[in-house]
């Protein structure tokens, strides 16, 4: 059985963030880029069903710029055996639904039985691509699982997380599509024998043109959710700042305390 | 008449989920704003033996309730809603459908996106109508920056909103329920609902908290929680978490306090080194009084808080544990 996670490099959280010059996005010129959080959790879940001798094979599947082979050598480092990396200029700005078209032209020939991605990304923050490939695929899904486990008969089930913490338990009919909450397990950090081993696994590197697309039907060209701008967040109220020492921002916050809650 | 509208209800133990209101009240405003006919807002309920919930609906905000009934939508999966959803919303031609964005809004929405081939915009927090064109609202980067999107001739206008957006429905409506038979059959479904569990459970209760001091990642690690622990307890209060902390085993899971974690009101809420992404701010902005300390004086927690303090937590939080001990005399 052949298994698949979706993974995208994404900006580190504690880059300096600044949007670019149209405030369409944030400027890149400034960011270090890393393997998306959520995304970690979907590839170990997978690494532990091969050590498990339960998957025979774990891919991971990149689309973006160059910059994003990186995250598929880390990916390889931590112990996937072979990468695809999608690459086209023509993709700069497409929307999710196009990008999942994409994705599903490069691996409908493949024979994933399980395909695993995180349940969002930390930039665009959207959490569809799970669901998108799923339902272009006509595979089920579940999303935000917080525990998986093969069962007979081709079933794998899925604990969903809920509010209030509670969980959704379903049984989904392999081949199908589960996204992966973070907590879900503790991610293995690649080893020196895992890094020296990724040199010599395959990134193999795709373009549209490979994958039988026209670059007006799903590229940028072709989104239809366009980022019109992107701004700071509004205030709200705003929080009334204090400055100064220690100690008397102690006592400023005390006071206020003592007149708003009456819990001192 | 078709929908303009379609607003997919929640509902659990025959009860309406609040975000259906909402959504309703959404709706309404939405079409004030596009110049469309009340009669043309309409809700979408799946289930079976769900009839008292769907004619409620029908009198608070829909002019019809279609009510798609079968063995397949007793309990909600992705695959048995996106096959009902989609029937339906093919018979109506809605120009918009509006999701909560909830576990299980978020779940079926991007099956309904790729089924239909529209694009879908999620966890939206305001959408507006201007001369046709829709105009929504959602955080990108765990809430850094809002990004303002359109999407384009789509229709229908597919998002997900999230919860606490729009006013809840108020008013009455005197709307009739439709009953459909769901286009799927329990014997077509690929994904089995087996039941819905508690998580672990947890000897930590902060629902009932009066106050609660948070920790977020910006402590740095499990150890430097004490100073937390020593503020909390000076207060008397409860020690929370954002999900950073939990995920890393910082603190136990029970502590976390979020969207996918418990929600709290207490008296007073103190953040200390959270930066207030989305999910963690939808779990606390309901705190009487919200005190935040952070050294980025760009932290969006600062936006929900009451007052703010950019500084060192190793240095403000011993300072106000000291200033409460003296103020209660235990010092």
């Amino acid at each position: 059985m052949k298994g698949l996670v979706l993974v995208k490099q994404v900006p580190n959280t504690d880059s300096p963030f600044r949007l670019n010059a149209a405030a369409t996005w944030v400027d890149e010129a400034n960011l270090t880029f890393g393997l998306n959080d959520y995304d970690r959790y979907a590839l170990e879940e997978l690494l532990r069903l091969k050590d498990a001798g339960k998957v025979t094979e774990v891919v991971v599947l990149t689309v973006g710029p160059e910059r994003a082979a990186t995250a598929l050598r880390t990916c390889l480092a931590t112990g996937a055996d072979r990468a695809i990396h999608v690459k086209d200029d023509a993709l700069q700005g497409s929307d999710p639904l196009s990008l999942a078209r994409v994705i599903h032209a490069a691996v409908k020939d493949e024979g994933f039985s399980l395909i695993l991605a995180g349940l969002q990304a930390d930039d665009d923050n959207h959490g569809q691509m799970g669901g998108l490939l799923a339902r272009l695929m006509d595979r089920p899904c579940a999303s935000a699982a917080l525990s998986l486990a093969l069962q007979e008969g081709g079933v794998i089930r899925v604990e969903r997380e809920l509010e209030n913490n509670r969980l959704q338990v379903v049984d989904l009919t392999l081949p199908a599509v589960i996204t992966v909450q973070t907590g879900i397990n503790e991610p293995r950090y690649a080893s020196l024998k895992g890094i020296m081993a990724a040199k010599k696994k395959e990134i193999r590197t795709v373009g549209l043109k490979d994958l039988g697309l026209d670059a007006g039907q799903v590229g940028g060209k072709a989104a239809r959710l366009k980022t019109l701008r992107l701004a700071p967040p509004p205030k709200g109220k705003g929080a009334e700042m204090l400055q100064g020492p220690a100690d008397k921002v102690a006592q400023e916050i005390l006071r206020r305390i003592r007149e708003k809650t009456g819990v001192v | 008449m078709g929908a303009k509208i379609l607003v997919l209800a929640e509902h659990e133990g025959g009860a309406i989920r609040e975000i259906t209101w909402e959504l309703l009240g959404l709706a309404h405003r939405l079409a004030g704003e596009a110049g469309w006919n009340a009669a043309e807002i309409k809700a979408l309920i799946l289930g079976q033996g769900v009839e008292g919930p769907a004619g409620e609906i029908a009198g608070r905000g829909a002019a019809e309730v279609i009510y798609g009934e079968g063995p397949a939508l007793r309990n909600y999966t992705g695959d048995g809603y996106d096959r009902a959803i989609e029937a339906i919303v093919k018979s109506e031609a809605p120009e918009m459908l509006l999701i909560g964005h909830t576990p299980d809004g978020w779940d079926v929405a991007p099956l309904i996106s790729a089924g239909l081939g529209v694009p879908l915009a999620t966890e939206c927090s305001a959408i507006a109508l201007q001369g046709g064109k829709a105009r929504l609202t959602r955080k990108v980067f765990n809430g850094k920056f809002v990004q303002e999107i359109d999407l384009g001739d789509a229709r229908p206008l597919l998002a997900t909103v999230q919860k606490g957006a729009a006013a809840p429905f108020a008013g009455r409506t005197q709307g009739q329920v439709r009953k459909v038979t769901a286009a799927v059959g329990d014997a077509d479904l690929r994904a089995r609902f087996v039941e819905v569990k508690k998580g672990e459970a947890g000897a930590v209760d902060l629902t009932q908290a009066s106050v609660i001091v948070s920790g977020g990642r910006g402590l740095g690690g499990a150890e430097k929680f004490s100073v937390v622990r020593a503020l909390a307890e000076a207060l008397g209060g409860q020690v929370g978490a954002s999900r950073p902390v939990t995920d890393m085993g910082w603190l136990p899971h029970e502590h976390q306090i979020g969207s996918s974690g418990v929600t709290v009101s207490p008296k007073l809420y103190i953040a200390c080194g959270i930066s207030g992404a989305i999910q963690h701010i939808v779990g606390m902005r309901g705190s009487g009084y919200i005190v935040a300390i952070n050294k980025d004086a760009e932290a969006p927690i600062f936006g929900v808080a009451d007052v703010g303090v950019v500084g060192d937590l190793f240095e403000v939080l011993p300072a106000l544990t000291k200033a409460i001990k003296e103020a209660k005399g235990q010092a």
